[in-house]
């Protein structure tokens, strides 16, 4: 987290800066389908991020020595843009785009069932076209989607989201001003069916009561977004062009 | 890249075609695919834009960053134009660093913008000798369905006609419009069934020979010609195609003057 409590971000009705209540989420849209070249894809705006994530696959998985003999290997690319953020970013991968695709990969490798596919490979690129705090849920959000828009089997669905804390209180879903100037963030990812979570960061200073609290909002949260991941997925298969 | 199994079933097929006048999806030999230009699209992006050309789709953002001008052009800013074919495009590409076709596109497309003069290097100047503007195009291919270096080039002037210079954020002077003082417009032909055909879908590409690109201008002048891949063509087959470009390129400049007034 950037400064502790130095910046307002409440204010004096209890809103925040954008007018969201502190239990309230940024806008969220979904479309699948979206990259004919890809075995699968999705869209995912997320507030003002917008990601993309393409799925590839099973495929062989070449060198032989990443090969796993009972199942598939996921690998998971996280890229951010150039023109993503404020200032540019040097193309190529970075210590944080490395640790984020490393964890969304075992995320994934959760879910999806990867021992139907023995030696194989599945590859899931997620890019971020604009960045504004939340960028690695809305990713995994995206990497779900196009994986059940290529027909991969999955347990269930993963659905990226993030409460944190700003001047003392607990928030769902941090924007820019509020990741860069607030105390924490709690991003996580939830199997909407079975409650259960595959993907878990924090950084910042919680109690265990913020904890929960911040847990509460995240759990309300995917259940919204995991209605319009399938609504986008059922929107796909209506339009028929799979 | 991965090595692609060019299917000479495919091949002969194109060829087949070719011999009746015809093309895999039905097209006209100089018949463009549908173009879809969408722009001021990402935030972050000082200028953006979305194409979406046939199964083809690419984005084009422009930053602006400040910096030192070079000893011997005191007065001059700088603009980079760049792409990168990452894995997510097509299954053909692999991680890495960026491999001899991406620097072809950007460079390429690079050449095109520059060369046609349409960003005045000394209205980029913000104190002479200290600080002028660097202004960077990244074209992001996140679809290879054929033809990207027209759909990348569209992007890229559109996304750069429509950037605001982030002055305020720099704290030296007002955000305002980049002055862009042209449209240069890309036009690519592939030889196909021993002919070339305007704007290559993803199989003419795969069963193909060499291509060509030209950029033009607005005043229909050469900004930038590159042959790619083996192959030969005559004289009198550029002939043809140049032709075929201007008529393309006047189009398309017409669509990008469009979505900037709206």
């Amino acid at each position: 987290m950037g400064g502790y409590g130095d910046v307002k971000l409440l204010r004096d009705d209890g809103k925040r800066l954008d007018g969201r209540a502190i239990d309230e989420m940024r806008a969220v849209t979904i479309e699948a389908g979206v990259l004919p070249a890809a075995d699968g894809s999705a869209m995912v705006t997320h507030g003002l991020n917008v990601a993309v994530a393409a799925v590839y696959g099973p495929m062989e998985a070449h060198p032989r020595k990443i090969q796993r003999q009972d199942r598939a290997v996921i690998d998971v690319r996280y890229n951010m843009a150039p023109f993503s953020t404020g200032d540019r970013i040097r193309p190529g991968f970075n210590r944080r785009s490395r640790e984020i695709s490393k964890v969304t990969a075992e995320a994934l490798e959760s879910v999806v069932l990867v021992e139907r596919y023995p030696r194989s490979k599945i590859r899931v690129e997620i890019e971020i076209l604009a960045a504004e705090a939340g960028t690695r849920c809305a990713g995994i959000t995206a990497a779900s989607v196009a994986l059940a828009d290529a027909g991969i089997p999955m347990r269930d669905m993963i659905v990226g989201v993030a409460s944190g804390k700003i001047e003392d209180t607990v928030v769902l879903d941090l924007d820019k001003a509020e990741d860069n100037y607030g105390q924490a963030d709690l991003p996580v990812g939830i199997l909407p069916n079975t409650g259960e979570i595959a993907f878990l960061q924090m950084d910042g200073d919680l109690s265990i009561d913020e904890y929960n609290l911040a847990m509460e909002y995240n759990f309300k949260a995917a259940k919204e977004i995991h209605e319009v991941m399938a609504d986008a997925l059922k929107r796909r298969y209506e339009r028929g062009d799979a | 890249m991965m090595v692609e199994l060019v299917p000479s079933l495919l091949r002969q097929e194109i060829n087949r075609l070719s011999a009746e006048d015809q093309r895999l999806d039905g097209r006209g030999q100089f018949d463009g695919r549908n173009v879809q230009l969408e722009v001021d699209c990402l935030y972050n992006a000082e200028g953006s834009a979305k194409v979406v050309w046939g199964d083809t789709i690419v984005f084009a953002g422009v930053k602006f960053e400040i910096r030192t001008p070079w000893p011997d052009r005191p007065t001059q800013g700088s603009l980079m134009c760049g792409a990168e074919l990452r894995p997510v495009a097509h299954r053909k590409y692999e991680p890495g660093p960026p491999s001899p076709e991406s620097i072809e596109l950007g460079r390429v497309v690079d050449r095109g913008i520059r060369e046609s003069g349409c960003i005045d290097m000394e209205e980029l100047c913000i104190v002479p000798g200290e600080k002028v503007w660097g202004v960077m195009i990244d074209i992001h291919v996140l679809s290879d369905g054929g033809n990207i270096f027209d759909a990348a080039g569209l992007a890229a002037i559109a996304a750069l006609r429509t950037s605001i210079v982030p002055a305020e954020r720099f704290d030296v002077g007002e955000d305002h419009t980049l002055k862009v003082n042209g449209t240069p417009i890309m036009a690519s032909f592939k030889r196909a069934g021993g002919r070339f055909v305007y704007d290559p879908s993803e199989e003419e590409e795969l069963g193909g020979d060499e291509r060509i690109h030209i950029t033009l201008g607005d005043e229909g002048h050469l900004h930038s010609l590159q042959k790619g891949l083996k192959g030969v063509f005559t004289p009198s087959e550029f002939a043809e195609i140049l032709e075929v470009a201007e008529t393309k390129c006047t189009e398309l400049r017409k669509m990008v003057a469009e979505k900037e007034r709206n």
